[in-house]
């Protein structure tokens, strides 16, 4: 346990990430952009990763276990954004619109 | 569990960094510009990395920001270069109303105040969650521990170990990720 963990209380962390989570839900939700929806999930994944290290880092301090958690959800992430991106690509060079409510078929 | 306020050297900047990080957020999910919103991005990452360097976890910090400031955002930015996405002119139709102005920004998806509200209320939600749960936020004694081991090296040891397997799979996860990208992008119609 660090010096900082000890003087931040817990709460603070769990309610930032759960503003940054909300934001991201707003965005991956109501936007259409598809790119922008990508980075709405990229925002949430985050969120989800300081809430793993919070709880890391207070309930179980010198263990790594959450934090070993969030470099898997790293990984999945950038693995998520490198297949969404050149599936965007190739519906914008296919049908050239990126806004998804103009995409509503699977097969074209 | 509690919401105690407390203030003192930690909890400013912890404030800080939440704060860049949410305003930035925002500015993500709103900015009408979305190559602004990919560099919003990176400072989103950035400044969580801060966050993470202040709950003491190193090594993930220095991964944040080599994946996420470093990687993803620059896959971001090309992807918005290649599909030349997003760049919708608003036309100024002059300036509506005082009320009705009011009414846009409230409920716009693109500028309102909806994304904050929208935040709050799941924030405040999950809030509640918290609310009923009594974590056991445990204080590692000093004298127990010794000398503390670094971050990285526990990270690492843990991987290696315990998480071998696991660690294996993400490395498919990788490959699979790279192919599929090349396969779904190459050049197709040569045939």
């Amino acid at each position: 346990m660090t010096a900082a963990v000890s003087q931040i209380p817990l709460a603070y962390v769990l309610v930032f990430g759960a503003l940054l989570f909300g934001l991201g839900l707003y965005g991956a939700l109501l936007r259409t952009n598809a790119v922008r929806i990508l980075m709405s999930i990229e925002l949430m994944l985050n969120a989800v990763n300081i809430n793993l290290v919070a709880f890391n880092q207070y309930l179980s301090p010198g263990y790594v276990n959450g934090q070993i958690f969030s470099i898997f959800i790293i990984t999945v992430a950038a693995s998520e954004a490198a297949v969404g991106l050149a599936i965007i690509l190739e519906v914008v060079r296919r049908r050239n619109v990126i806004d998804i409510d103009k995409i509503n078929l699977l097969k074209w | 569990m509690s919401f105690p306020l407390t203030i003192n050297l930690y909890t400013v900047f912890f404030g800080l960094l939440a704060f860049i990080a949410l305003v930035a957020a925002y500015e993500v999910v709103t900015n009408r510009l979305i190559t602004h919103a990919a560099f919003f991005l990176a400072l989103v990452f950035v400044a969580i990395a801060g966050i993470f360097l202040m709950l003491g976890a190193e090594f993930l910090a220095v991964t944040q920001v080599l994946v996420y400031a470093g990687a993803v955002t620059v896959m971001i930015i090309f992807a918005i270069m290649m599909s030349q996405a997003g760049e919708v002119k608003i036309e100024e139709c002059g300036r509506p109303p005082f009320t009705r102005r009011l009414w846009m920004r409230l409920v716009s998806s693109q500028w309102g105040l909806l994304p904050l509200v929208f935040a709050l209320a799941f924030a405040l939600a999950m809030f509640g969650v918290y609310a009923r749960a009594s974590w056991p936020v445990r204080m590692l004694l000093a004298d127990r521990v010794g000398p503390a081991t670094p971050n990285t090296s526990l990270v690492g040891a843990q991987l290696f170990s315990t998480y071998a397997i696991p660690f294996e799979v993400a490395s498919v996860v990788l490959l699979v990720a790279l192919v599929g990208a090349i396969v779904l992008t190459g050049k197709e119609d040569k045939s």
